[in-house]
């Protein structure tokens, strides 16, 4: 099958790569880049293990997206969640508050949580709950990931820096 | 909340902690199996039989073989004598018993190249007659699944404990129920996945999600005729194993069998819907359920008959069901019991256990017959369930001792957390119609079993390096129980140090020592002990260094807070650090490492069983059948409780897999055929479906745990499961004769009910 090279912007590092209709976003980061945090889970989009976040901070199913269409676009994983060597405040609030377990989904389920805070950074229950519909997470029973959702805030007021920059 | 019954003088066990591999995990460093990338590594697909029954009349790889990129093709004559179990082959060659048997394997040099090699196989098909159903396969003359097993049945078992005719006999009444349990997935968030490198021929490395990494050395050893430390097993994370992680299937097997053809190392990992042909975990499950009872409510004997569907092989599935009966005479002082099972063969999956082993469908079954007991007799059903509930000391049928039991405690904590007095029997529709219930499960697990080997030994290493800091090595993998970070805590108590001061590496066998595996519930008890105890050996080694530089008797010496000091005159004191540098740094020359094992000290089973009770509060739409779970009110026995946090998530988890298996979860099948092998439509609960959780750690000081513990790891799911089946049985006012409790069934239970409300009337049950 015929390759088009094509450039992606992966947590700020740009590259160009050789791809065929067939690869998705989750095949370039994991294969090509050698990303490995961001997990196929399903394949099908049913699962929500592969979110990352487009430019504008929303939640994308990495399994589900042809590579190409996303020629100059600029993505985040949960490798790029990280700044200056601290956890992000929503992935310090999952191992604080035990929402991960086996931490196979927790990327993909990190990455929703994201999502859902750049776009409401203090959630009532009911945008939690929508917010969070697309992963499955078989270990936690989502009890203690939302309560780590719920205590993002407070976290971010604590730690007293800005890390809700919508990336 | 932790409800103290025994305290002792802890200082780091108790404390709500973090699971240490936290931040390796949501920065998405930690690695997983489809995340190794070795050098040379080619990909490996499976061919899967198309048909449910069909002999191979042709199967021709010639054009696979040609294909340019492809490295190895293997068929059944590669993999003779090598039996994923009894009498399932890793590669079948003349027979097939169910669709998505493996008949033959590719490896190849991308997954594109191996698809493309695995259409080029040429198969024809001779098809067989099938039978699909358990009802089918009974029948005298139903097609035969395996020649060895004639009439279908593939094994035939009763224990029995007490006389079971003369306590039914003596009994004034007994209730009878059918039940049934549909198949399920264990669907943890990683599929299968197998790495192999098998490119020298004494030496075979394995990377693979597992429960036991013991388990698959010695399966590995003995199909390809090597010693068991020829084989590593290296398991990184396990993402989730639900009972279905604890041997090794065909798809290790080809990936072993591939590298070796091949000489290159390879990665198998199942797609999204083959994940569904590969797991093994619990079929249609169909039980009868006598209980015996007299009419002040004492229970006097439970007759439970269990025709179990094997699926095309059920071998494995005999052997587990010993427990399943004798689980419920760890709950209730009964007389006597008799737990039959028979495990039929259809042309389906192989099936084993589930999460929760077999007992959620069973303890769905018997709760919601207690519940129509309790109302037949215009009972209370939690007053009925202390009356029959056993204590600590109570010994049991098969030679058990309870030597802690906290089961009444439990079952008085959720009634009145619950309000259930003020709740049970009075709940009125809510002012849209929907209809409330509330139900109460109990139930007891065994933490550990010895039984597949002669041993059920766990051990440990302590190394304590010369700047203070500690590393575990343990065998036991951490599916997401969070087992490493407990035996760093029990190591950090005995050793007086930080938690935080303690690296557990783990899941190498070329690196770890024996650990019989994470099953059974018995990592907290064994490895628990394993850990202690190898932590103890270091301290003793540390502590004859500090005692000869405090200059007093090692008796007199308290580790505590990286501190040594002596008991009467804490003043006198040196830093845990500065012993273990001194210990190496001295003429001696001594470096500080402990070594610890366990066992079990009883002969078969176990010594130590959780209990728990929980409440369940739900409204029932009877207009769609929908469920919501609005609360459950959990407490749970686990023993001393070594991180609450992760006691929590242990429960939370299996209150969730409880939930789904009672009211969503079924693989549907039609004539062999999966109808929904997806993430999509093998309905889990989503975030926004769970209800809200409320615990009740019920502490109590097990004499053979660690620090007094024992297990949380699969107790409460069966607890949950019968709670959430009794809530919704008294929604409807009726016995659900079937799990998932699906909004369909739900609806038309509904109406069936609506007809005939009171089913728990004469008709419904023999009197005697």
């Amino acid at each position: 099958m015929a390759k088009h090279i094509m450039s992606l912007t992966v947590n700020g590092d740009t590259r160009e790569f050789a791809v065929d209709d067939r690869d998705t976003l989750l095949d370039v980061i994991r294969n090509q880049m050698a990303l490995t945090g961001t997990k196929s889970g399903c394949n099908t989009g049913s699962c929500g293990i592969c979110t990352i976040n487009n430019a504008a901070g929303e939640a994308v199913l990495s399994c589900l997206t042809p590579a190409l269409e996303w020629d100059g676009e600029s993505v985040t994983t949960i490798e790029g969640l990280e700044a200056d060597g601290q956890l992000d405040a929503i992935q310090q609030a999952f191992v604080e508050f035990g929402a991960v377990q086996c931490g196979f989904c927790t990327p993909g389920v990190i990455m929703s949580a994201k999502a859902l805070l750049n776009k409401y950074p203090q959630p009532t229950e009911a945008q939690i709950n929508e917010g969070m519909a697309g992963v499955l997470c078989r270990c936690t029973g989502h009890i203690k990931v939302k309560e780590a959702i719920r205590n993002d805030f407070r976290l971010r007021i604590n730690k007293g820096a800005e890390s809700g920059s919508g990336r | 909340m932790v409800v103290k019954r025994a305290d002792i003088d802890l200082s780091v066990i108790g404390q709500r902690r973090p699971r240490l591999d936290g931040p390796e995990k949501v920065s998405g460093r930690a690695q997983f199996t489809a995340d190794i990338n070795l050098p040379g590594m080619l990909v490996g697909k499976i061919l899967r039989s198309r048909h449910k029954h069909a002999r191979i009349t042709k199967l021709d790889t010639s054009k696979a073989e040609a294909l340019p990129g492809v490295r190895a093709v293997i068929t059944a004559p590669d993999a003779k004598g090598i039996w994923a179990t009894q009498n399932e082959p890793a590669i079948c060659g003349e027979v097939t018993r169910y669709i998505g048997e493996e008949l033959a394997a590719v490896a190849a040099i991308d997954e594109a190249t191996a698809v493309r090699a695995l259409e080029l196989i040429d198969v024809e098909y001779e098809i067989l007659p099938s039978v699909t159903t358990i009802r089918e396969a009974l029948k005298p003359d139903a097609p035969q699944v395996d020649p060895g097993a004639p009439g279908n049945i593939v094994s035939d078992n009763t224990d029995t404990y007490g006389d079971v005719e003369d306590a039914f006999a003596k009994a004034d009444l007994v209730f009878e129920d059918k039940f049934v349990s549909r198949p399920t997935h264990n669907l943890f968030a990683e599929f299968h996945a197998c790495v192999a490198d098998f490119t020298r021929p004494d030496k075979l490395e394995i990377w693979t999600p597992t429960q036991s990494s013991y388990l698959f050395q010695h399966s590995f050893a003995r199909a390809f005729k090597l010693s068991v430390n020829q084989v590593r097993i290296v398991h990184l994370h396990t993402g989730g194993a639900f009972s279905g992680r604890g041997s090794v299937r065909p798809h290790h097997y080809i990936a072993a069998l591939l590298s070796r053809k091949a000489r290159r190392p390879v990665k198998v990992a199942a797609s999204g819907d083959e994940e569904f042909l590969v797991c093994r975990t619990l079929g249609d499950n169909q039980y009868v359920l006598r209980t015996a009872v007299d009419r002040d409510g004492r229970v006097r004997a439970i007759d439970v008959n269990a025709t179990l569907d094997g699926g095309g092989q059920g071998h494995a599935l005999g052997y587990f069901g010993w427990m399943v009966g004798l689980c419920m005479t760890w709950i209730m002082d009964l007389d006597a019991i008799r737990f039959r099972r028979q495990v039929v063969l259809t042309n389906q999956r192989p099936n084993y256990l589930g999460h929760g082993g077999m007992m959620i469908g069973t303890n769905a079954g018997l709760m919601q017959q207690l519940l129509r007991i309790a109302k037949y007799l215009g009972r209370d059903p939690i007053d009925m369930l202390l009356q029959n509930a056993i204590e600590e000391g109570h010994h049991g049928m098969s030679g058990e001792h309870f030597a802690s039991c906290g089961l009444k405690e439990c079952i008085e904590t959720v009634r009145d957390a619950s309000g259930w007095n003020d709740k049970y029997g009075k709940l009125t529709p809510t002012p849209d119609g929907k209809l409330r219930g509330i139900g109460v499960g109990i139930g007891s697990m065994a933490a550990g079993a010895r039984g597949a080997f002669k041993h059920d030994t766990s051990a440990a290493m302590v190394k304590v390096g010369e700047d203070g800091l500690v590393t575990v090595f343990t065998g036991i993998p951490d599916m997401g129980q969070g087992t490493h970070t407990t035996m760093a805590i029990i190591a950090a108590e005995v050793l007086g140090i930080k938690a935080t001061d303690i690296h557990v590496v783990a899941g190498d066998t070329d690196i770890t020592p024996v650990d019989v595996g994470a099953f059974a519930q018995r990592g907290t008890i064994m490895t628990g002990n394993a850990v202690k105890n190898a932590a103890q050996d270091a301290r003793d080694q540390l502590a004859t260094n500090a005692a000869a530089a405090l200059e007093v008797d090692v008796e007199q010496l308290v580790f505590r807070n990286g501190e040594i000091f002596v008991k009467d005159n804490p003043e006198q004191r040196l830093p845990f650090s500065k012993v273990s540098f001194g210990s190496l740094h001295s003429k001696e020359g001594r470096f500080v490492m402990g070594r610890g094992f366990y066992t079990t000290p009883v002969d078969y089973g176990t010594a130590a069983w959780s209990f728990g009770a929980q409440v369940a509060e739900v409204e029932v739409d009877p207009e769609t059948g929908d469920v919501d779970l609005v609360k459950v009110w959990v407490a749970h026995d686990c023993g001393r409780a070594i991180n609450p946090l992760a006691v929590e998530g242990q429960i939370d988890g299996q209150v969730f897999s409880a939930m789904s298996q009672v009211l969503f979860e079924e693989c549907v099948t039609d004539d062999g055929q999966y109808l929904n092998p997806s993430r999509l439509e093998y309905k889990m609960p989503r975030a926004y479906e769970m209800p809200e959780v409320e615990y009740f750690l019920i502490e109590t000081n097990d004499p053979y745990g660690p620090f007094g513990a024992k297990e949380v790891g699969e107790g409460p799911i069966v607890v949950a499961g019968g709670a959430i089946a009794a809530a919704v049985s008294d929604a409807l006012g009726g016995f659900l004769p079937e799990i998932p409790m699906t909004s369909y069934k739900v609806w038309r239970e509904c109406t069936r009910l609506s007809k005939s409300p009171d089913r728990s009337g004469p008709e419904a049950q023999s009197e005697l």
